[in-house]
Formats: C-alpha cells, structure tokens, sequence
C-alpha cells in the first residue's frame, strides 16, 4: 500500500506552523512522529494534501521539572532522568505504548492526540468498499451501531489517562493566541470531533503541576499481547495518601472503552479513607461509567468487567507502593 | 547412508553439529536478494483488481477507460480457455482470473500493468466491472445442501452440493467398542481458520523474453509444481518456462501452491513483452490465504478400565473456502494421522471438506494433523481422569512400539514416544507437579505424531521425488544442484551438511544451488516434511559417488587398494594405514585428469511399498514418521482468564538431528507458531469479507508472550533417513496446542473445546464452573452427572 500524495512542510517556529495551517486551511495535518498518521494515510483515511512536519520546531521541545514538550519522543522521555525520577508512574506508562521502534519515532503529543480508532474505520479501502463505509471515513452512517449521529471510534490512547489523574494541562497555541487546557477537560464529543483543539490549534507542552509530584499514580493495560497491541481497555489513578495512609486524594480514569478518556475524582467521596476501605466502591463506579462498544477485538462485557478488575490491582498495588516493574531502575 | 564410527569426525560442519545456516548472515545483514529485490530493465509494476463481493455472477467488465490511460500498458481478464490448474491433479479447479463467477471477496478479477503503482491503481479504479450477486455459502453445513448446478462453487466436482471430498474409513467395529467401554470421553471441538503470517508477502516477477520463452521469479516453496501449472496455463512446453526461486522469507504451507497471481504476472507480461512484478501488500497475503482450515470436529474416545484405548470416533467436517488446493489431503489427513503414537484398537473417521465462498484454505504446518490432534490429546486427558490415572501413564499405557504397523496400515519404523514421554516427564518433575501446584498454576502432557514425507507422489509419474546433482572442478569447490526450496526451515545448509559429511570437507567448500529449474534437477519442494528425508538421500547418494572417485584416485596416487580410503578433514585417509593420506585437492586433481569435472547425481525415488488396500489407504504413508511429547507448564489468572505459559519441555525424535541447532530453531518455531493457534490467532471473517486481514489485528505472540523453551532431541536412528534422520519442522507443532489446554485445565480445572483460548473465553469458562459448584454446594440444582451419584 502506497501513501497519498502530500506536500511536505517544514516551519521551524511554532508561528511558521501556524501559518502553514491557517494557509492550507482543511487541507492539511500537523505531522510528529507519524506513526499513527502515515498508516491512517496508507488507508486513505482523511488523508490531506499537506503535511507540515513539527521536527524542527525548538518550542516543542524539551523536558524540564514541570514541563514536557509536546515533541519529544516517547522512548526518550521514558528514559529521560527527570521522568523517571519525579513522574516514575509516566515513565512506565510509556513503556505500554506500542512497541519499542514505534516509541522511538512516536511523540507524547502525538500520543495524546492519538486518532480514535474503531474496527470499521480501521481498514483498508478495499476492506470498506466491501462493508460500505463508516461515517468517521467516506459515509455518513455508523457501522457499530447504524444510525448518523454519533461515532463510536473509541479513544485509545495511553498516556491521556494518567495524566489526566495528575492534574496535567496542555498548552496550545493557535493564531488567536496561547491557551491552556487540562488534560481531563481536553476530551470531548465523540469518535470524530475528539477534543477541544482547534482547526488550526497545536498542542505545545504539557504541563505537570508541582504539587502532583506527591502522587502515587499507575496506568495498566488490557490487550491481548504485552506489546504493539492497542489497548482494549486501560486504567489509571493517581491517589495521595497522608501519613496513615489515608486517602487525601484520588483520581482514576479509563481509556479505550468510550469515545473519549473518562476521568472521574473521588476525592470528595474517599478522602480520610484507606484505599482498602474504598477499593470496591470506585472500582465498581469506574467499571459502571464504561461504555465500551463492539469495535474491538475483545468481547464489551469483557472489556467492561476488566475495569473494575485492572482498577482494583491498580490501586491495591499504588497503596502497597509497587510498580509493575516494566523499567529498570534509574 | 551412515556415518563414520563414532568419534570420527569428517567434518567440522558435518552431521551431528550445531550448524548456523549457511545463509543467515546474508539475512541478518540485510544483503540476502527477495524477489522484491530484483529490478529489471523496463519493469512494469503488476496490479490485481479483486472482487468485492463473495460470490456474484460477472455481468459485465469494462477496461476501456483504463486501457486509455496514459502509462497503463496492459490489461488481462479471465477466459474460459484457459487451463485450470491447482498443486494436486485431483482437484484442479483455480483459475488465473475469474471467469463469469467471483468466489469469495479476493477472488482475482483483473490484472493491470503500468508504469507505476500510483497509475496501476487508478487503472484499476476505472475498470469497470457489474456483478449480479449470488447465494453466498458461508456455513460448512450450508455446503452440504443439495443445490442447483450453477450455485455449485467448483462445478466440476461429482456431488450434487458444494461438498468437495469425503472420506469414510472403518477400522474394527468402533460402535462396539464405545458400548463395551470402561469410559468414554467425547468432544464437539470448534477450530477457527489460522493463516500462516509468514514475514515476506508473495511476490512474482514474471519475465517473456524475447526468445520466447519465460522466466518467472517467484517467493514459492514448490518451483516444481509452479513450473508444470504455469506451462499448462500459458500453454507452452516445460522447456521454455523457467522458474527462479530467490531468497523466501517464510513460508509455513502458504507458498506452497501455484498462484494466480504467477499466472496474471506471465500473461501481463507475455502482453507487452516487459517484466512485470506483482507485489503483494499484507492484505493480499490475508486474501489469499491457504492457511489452515476452520473444522468441526467431533471425537469420541473410549478405553478400558486400565486405560488402554479400545477406540477413536472421529468426524470432521472441514471449510476449504472457495478453491481445493490441497483439500483433498487435508480431508484424509485430519483422520488417518491420528493413527499414532497410541493403538487405537478400533477406528473410524469421516471427514468433508466443503467449498464456502471464502478465502481458500490449504496446506499450513502441520498440515491437517493439528485440529484432530488437539481434539484426541484433550480427550486423552478426560479419560485419564475417568481411569484415575495420570495422563502421562495412560499414554505410556498405549504407545504402538517401533517396527510395527498401525491399524490404518501405515509402517512404523523408528519410534521414540515412550523415550520422549520419559525425558519430558523427567525433566519437568511432572510427578510432584500434576495435580499439586496451586489453583490458576498447572502442566499438561501431549504427544504428536507426524509424515515425514509423503510415501507417494502427488503427480503419477516415475519422476523421483528428489533429485541431486554434484560438481566438483579443479578449485575443489562442490556446487550442489537440487530444487528443493529453502523457505527459511535450513533446507540448504541439510544439503551442505549431507554432503560435507560424506566428502570430509569443511562447510564452506558446498555452495548449494537450489533454486533454479534450468540448472537444479527436480525436487518436489518444502511441503509435507519430506525434505531432510528425501532430498538428503539424494545429496547424501551423489555425494557418497564422489567419494567413491576420491578413494579410486587416492588410491591410484599411493598403491593402496582403494576400498581402504575414507575422507577425513580435507584429506582422503588410507584407514589400515593412517599415515598414508592425500589431500582433498591432489585427490581431485587426479580424479579430474583427462576426463574433466567430477559430476555425480543421487536421487530418492520412492518409499518400499507399503500401505492396505482399503480406499485412500495411500493417505498418510510416510517412508517414516515423528514422535513427539511435550509437557507445557502454564499460570492462568483466574480474574481476568490470561493464560500465561511458563515454561515448555518438548521431547521429538527426529530419528537423528543432522544439525541440533536447526531442529530447535524449529521446534522453538513450531511452538511460537502452536501457541499462536492456541491463544490468540483467529482468521476471523466480517460477512465474508476477512475480518483482520493485518498483522496488528490478526495476532501472532510477541517474545513477550513465549515461554521457556526446553528442548530434548531424542534420536531414534531411523534405518531409511540420512544417517537416520527424520522431519523436525511439522511435527513438533502438534502437542503444544493440547499439552497448553491439559495445563489450562490442571490450573483451572475448565476443559477446551475450541480455540483460540482468549481470556475472555477462559474468564467465561472459569465462572460457569464456579456458578456450577456454587449451585451444588448450595444444593439447590445439581447437574444431571450430580444426579446420577
């Protein structure tokens, strides 16, 4: 399989991107790593005449204490000593992502603007040509459940969640102006409108809050193979305990199983509890809030039940202070 | 062939030692030629216009406005004049390019040549083509209606449905023997359809020289069989086509026909007079297909109140998808090889292979033996249960000895089953395991049993199956011609092991050409495991006339009677004498003198004859067979149903390893691939169109989800192989699929029936017993089985 035809771009300021998307209007994509976006391509999905290309471009880069490019490549920041030392739980949910090669191209940008993906949408031209089409492709109706109003793509990014729970906000910037948004309210609408981003908006940085670094926080992955796969349904909370290990804060949040990351707080609900103590009421609250639909590999009322499943170890594990061991240590 | 007393070594490189390919460097390093890799002056890029459909009449197909495309040079469509073809002469039924029907979505409507690919695709965008859709056969049961004749997917067969082989053979009185039974186990097993998903995507150049003849490159694992089709479509005698096989990236049975596509490239090309490539995108490889079949089986075992098996009741009805391909063998193949390791007292099998307007089904490693396999060995395992025995004993208790005969009529010769079971058992402290480890942990035992080449030939000629050729001029180098297919399984390096051992010479003195029918004699090709056998006879025979001429000239140099002399290192060895010796080359220098360089063939014709005489009783006949066991150790968490295998002991007698290093490349091979059929991979279909046809939706294990790999090589000496060796790249598929269920079920208590074992399922499985144990223990409703006791 080919790609599409495109012109290829590439600003080296974020006001030079800018411009190029304003210019091309609709024609056009902002390209990071291109991991996601070229095979889209390949499946002449949405495909557009422009690609313009955010490698050079300085701004996107760089790691600091509280700030992280949007730019920077997945394998590198989960390597990077600043991650592993302050956002240890981010380090090992970028090990989930894909596969090595694919963290190594792959952007954390990228990532969080992951297109949503659903078993019609994702094929081939032939493949839809044999279905007819998906509304989130060339048609207008849903072929996961037939009707033309909602699309049923599902999220299925990793890292959303978690950062989600730690209370991180993007920075975008777009020719009106800068504007930050956090992760938790970025998401919204469905399969195709996706999140709040603008037209010609670009996600800059992502910024973690000082005090999130008093967080316990962990994402954990269903999917039938420990690597490449995407997930079928993914988990992450984030809790901070005081000296008795009672709960003073506590977030958890889902991905893959709707269209959009969902991210509930129970701060309210559990604070001065044990994560024992609430362990079965959240879990079951997140599991009841999934709405998975039939557009993956694995069977809805499986994917559902693994919430609540993977939730429960999640936190069991957070209280107990365990990581799953999927990094060395730094 | 035999080799030298024990502790002589011949060769460095010789039988017996751990070999790296001979090609693996070129691979590694990036340097080895695929097809894909050749370019040729003038190349035109090759399209194929498929159907969308799975079963339409063609009404009508346009090419005009394609035709008139700038860069578009030409443009094949199906003709009824054209010779069918197909690998076995008994169901020939494939066509090039689809005429008046389409038969599944995938079926090959069209071909295009261009300059391009970017306007070979929009070629085929303006091809237009009306269809009139027809009854779609979905279901393997829809199949054995009785229909109208125009419905029928293969016309040509004799039934009067779209059944396309049955196979019924009776051995003993099996209905008696389930009445008269002590226990009986039984099993409506479902297996869904697996491909192969080897590495490289077929590709084909197909090149009509102006001399008029034709070359074609093509990634195949059968020159031989592609090299007579392809004469018999493009009508022209076997001595102006020409097939070239470059490096295969894989192939595991899915290579192992000739295709349309190799047609549609020579009719391209014949077209314009240019070389015209078609290369295959990962979907076209799922279309394709000629994986392994989706089957319903049922099985019924039944034994004595010892164990000792009475009898097997066996009945598979098996979807081919829309062509035969090897159907026919698969059909037999899914009764008859259970025939071993155990006696089975009395058997009977029915079998029906149906056409169904989906991707065709073929040949996959382990080819037909798997499904039926898994079905017998889990069943094995209930009537241990049943007996009180452990399953490692009830087996004990009915393996068939060497030198003896199955009830079906095939020859046993050499049999490690029982040395298998004993290392793998050993080993993997079977006894302080079964039954003891702790809930969500478990092992599991499985034995297999497998052709080692097929005792008759597919096509009825008096053509040896294998043929080799040697030639040694004076720089002493030994170029080795046969056709056998290297795919990646070591067929090479064998070849050059063969011969290096019988000559004494150090690998890097054979250069093996095997791939080239103008210059390599006829080897069948890499199907059916018959390759190390028969193909290192043929070697192995020419290389032993070599020799002969070595000690003759030797001989001559030094005085001494020739009978005397033995290769050795490099040297030609007076053995009475040791100090009187020649070296390699003066040897051949004088061997070579006056009469010009040393050549020599050696072939494998045919197996002793063998076999019954009831119908099919040729199905199945192998000059000797494999013997497998495996224990498999497994964790299966019980909350979310993720099997987790830990560690994997696997015994197979491969009667000798010429090369222990490549037979546990492919035991480990076969694992990955068993495992895969077991866990996780399910060629699954989305009203007929094949629902994952990519390698991130169709999944294959990762290294991640492989266990530990313990292999035990046992060495039956086989009295007819290359110094006693048998096959070791089918075989050893066949007792991980089971040997992982039986573990499953010791972990968890849950029995299979139907594969792939995903967690949802297992999840599923786990919770129906505890509601079923919660209802008894509660009291409220008991089982019907509860009821009885």
């Amino acid at each position: 399989m080919i790609l599409s035809p495109f012109q290829l771009h590439r600003p080296d300021s974020i006001e030079a991107a800018l411009a190029l998307a304003a210019e091309h209007a609709a024609d056009a994509d902002f390209i990071g790593g291109g991991t996601d976006l070229m095979q889209n391509y390949k499946n002449r999905l949405n495909a557009k005449g422009n690609l313009i290309a955010l490698n050079e471009v300085a701004e996107l880069r760089g790691v600091s204490a509280t700030r992280i490019g949007a730019m920077e490549r997945l394998s590198g920041l989960a390597d990077h000593p600043i991650v592993r030392r302050d956002w240890p739980g981010l380090a090992e949910a970028i090990t989930h992502v894909a596969s090595p090669l694919i963290r190594n191209q792959g952007t954390i940008g990228g990532n969080l603007l992951v297109e949503t993906r659903c078993y019609f949408f994702n094929q081939t031209p032939f493949w839809r040509e044999t279905k007819g089409s998906c509304m989130k492709a060339e048609s207008d109706e849903c072929l996961v459940i037939p009707q033309k109003e909602i699309c049923y793509a599902a999220y299925s990014g990793d890292l959303a969640p978690l950062l989600g729970c730690l209370g991180a906000v993007l920075e975008l910037a777009s020719p009106t102006g800068r504007r930050e948004v956090p992760v938790s309210e970025f998401y919204q609408g469905d399969g195709i409108t996706k999140n709040v981003l603008g037209e010609n908006e670009l996600v800059v940085g992502i910024v973690l809050p000082d005090g999130a670094r008093a967080l316990r926080a962990g994402y954990r992955k269903l999917r039938l193979r420990d690597t490449i796969d995407y997930p079928e349904m993914g988990v992450a909370a984030a809790v901070k305990l005081d000296d008795s290990s009672r709960i003073t804060e506590l977030r958890a949040a889902t991905t893959a199983v709707d269209v959009v990351p969902q991210f509930a707080d129970y701060t309210g609900t559990c604070a001065g509890r044990t994560i024992a103590d609430v362990l079965d009421e959240v879990a079951d609250d997140l599991q009841a809030n999934a709405q998975p639909k039939k557009n993956t590999a694995l069977p809805v009322g499986y994917r559902k039940k693994m919430v609540g499943v993977f939730l429960r170890r999640l936190l069991r594990d957070l209280a107990d202070g365990k990581s799953e061991g999927r990094i060395s240590a730094a | 062939m035999s080799a030298p007393e024990s502790g002589v070594v011949r060769s460095p490189q010789g039988v017996g030692q751990r070999v790296p390919l001979i090609d693996g460097a070129s691979k590694v390093t990036g340097s080895a030629v695929y097809t894909d890799d050749l370019k040729m002056p003038g190349m035109l890029v090759g399209k194929i216009l498929r159907s969308p459909l799975p079963h339409a009449k063609i009404v009508s197909i346009d090419t005009s406005r394609a035709e008139a495309m700038p860069g578009v040079k030409a443009i094949v469509t199906g003709s009824g004049d054209m010779a069918k073809f197909g690998v076995l002469p008994i169901s020939k039924d494939e066509v090039a390019l689809a005429v008046d029907r389409v038969k599944y979505v995938g079926d090959c409507v069209a071909g295009v040549a261009a300059d391009t690919e970017e306007i070979a695709m929009a070629a085929m965008a303006a091809i237009d083509v009306r269809y009139e859709p027809l009854r779609v056969f979905d279901k393997a049961e829809d199949s054995l209606e009785d229909i109208d004749p125009g419905l029928k997917i293969n016309p040509d067969t004799r039934h009067a449905s779209n059944l396309h082989k049955e196979v019924n053979q009776n051995f003993g009185d099996v209905d008696a023997a389930i009445a008269a039974a002590a226990h009986v186990a039984s099993g409506k097993f479902r297996f869904v359809g697996v491909t192969h998903a080897f590495t490289e995507p077929h590709c084909v150049i197909a090149h009509f020289e102006p001399t008029g003849r034709l070359t074609i490159w093509s990634a195949t694992q059968v020159p031989h069989y592609l090299h007579r089709d392809l004469s018999a479509v493009m009508e022209m005698p076997m001595h102006k086509v020409r097939v070239v096989r470059p490096m295969v990236g894989g192939a595991f049975g899915g290579k192992s026909d000739p295709f349309p596509h190799e047609m549609i490239a020579s009719l391209l090309s014949r077209k314009t007079g240019r070389p015209v490539k078609i290369l295959f995108d990962r979907e076209e490889v799922f279309l394709t297909n000629h994986g392994r079949h989706p089957t319903k089986t049922s099985v019924t075992v039944a034994c004595d109140e010892n164990g000792k098996l009475t009898g097997l009741d066996l009945d598979a009805l098996i979807d081919g998808g829309a062509w035969g391909s090897f159907g026919v063998v698969t059909t037999y193949y899914n009764g008859v090889l259970s025939a071993g390791p155990y006696d089975l007292g009395n058997f009977r099998y029915r079998g029906r292979r149906v056409y169904t307007n989906k991707a065709p089904c073929g040949a996959m490693r382990g080819h037909g033996a798997v499904n039926s396999r898994f079905a017998f060995e889990v069943l094995v395992d209930e009537l241990a249960e049943k007996c009180g025995l452990d399953p490692a004993e009830i087996r004990r208790r009915n393996l068939l000895t060497s030198n003896t005969t199955t009830l079906n009529g095939f020859r046993i010769t050499s049999n490690g089953t029982a040395e298998c079971i004993r290392r793998v058992v050993e080993a993997s402290d079977w006894d302080k395991k079964r039954g003891r480890l702790p809930y969500g942990e478990g092992i599991g035992i499985a034995c297999g049993f497998y052709i080692s080449g097929s005792a008759l030939r597919i096509n009825w000629n008096k053509v040896p199956q294998s043929t080799a050729h040697l030639k040694i001029d004076m720089d002493g180098g030994v170029t080795v011609h046969c056709l056998a297919a290297e795919i990646g399984q070591g067929s090479d390096t064998m070849l050059a092991q063969c011969v290096a051992e019988v000559l004494g010479l150090p690998i890097d003195w054979v250069r093996v050409c095997a791939r080239d029918t103008d210059t390599d004699p006829i080897d069948l090709g890499s199907y059916s495991s018959r390759v190390t056998f028969m193909a290192g006879l043929a070697a192995s025979r020419a290389a032993e006339v070599i020799r002969q001429k070595l000690c003759q000239a030797a001989s001559r140099l030094t005085g001494r009677p020739a009978e005397g002399f033995d290769t050795r290192q490099c040297e030609v060895v007076f053995l009475p004498e040791p100090e009187v010796r020649v070296h390699y080359l003066d040897a051949v220098l004088e061997a070579i003198a006056g009469k010009g360089a040393l050549i020599a063939k050696g072939c494998y014709h045919d197996a002793p004859k063998m076999g019954g005489d009831h119908k099919g009783a040729a199905a199945g006949l192998s000059p000797t067979y494999s013997f497998q066991a495996y224990v498999t150790q497994t964790k299966v968490d019980p909350e979310t149903g993720f099997i987790k295998p830990m560690k994997v002991w696997a015994a197979h007698d491969c009667g000798k390893a010429l090369n222990p290093l490549a037979v546990e490349m492919q035991i480990e091979g076969c694992l990955h691939m068993g495992l895969g059929q077991a866990m996780m991979e399910s060629f699954g279909y989305n009203r007929m169109t094949v629902s994952n046809p990519n390698l991130l939706d169709y999944k294959i294990p990762s290294a991640l989800e492989m266990p530990d790999v313990e292999v035990h090589i046992v060495e039956s000496n086989d009295p007819e192989g290359p110094f006693g060796a048998k096959e070791a790249g089918e075989g050893p598929l066949l007792p991980i699929l089971p040997s992982l269920a039986n573990a499953v079920t010791d972990a968890v208590g849950v029995r299979f029936y139907e594969l792939p074992m995903t967690p949802d399922r297992v999840l599923n499985a786990i919770e129906k017993k505890e509601r079923a144990a919660a209802r008894t223990a509660s009291g409220k409703k008991r089982t019907p089985e509860e009821s009885v006791r």
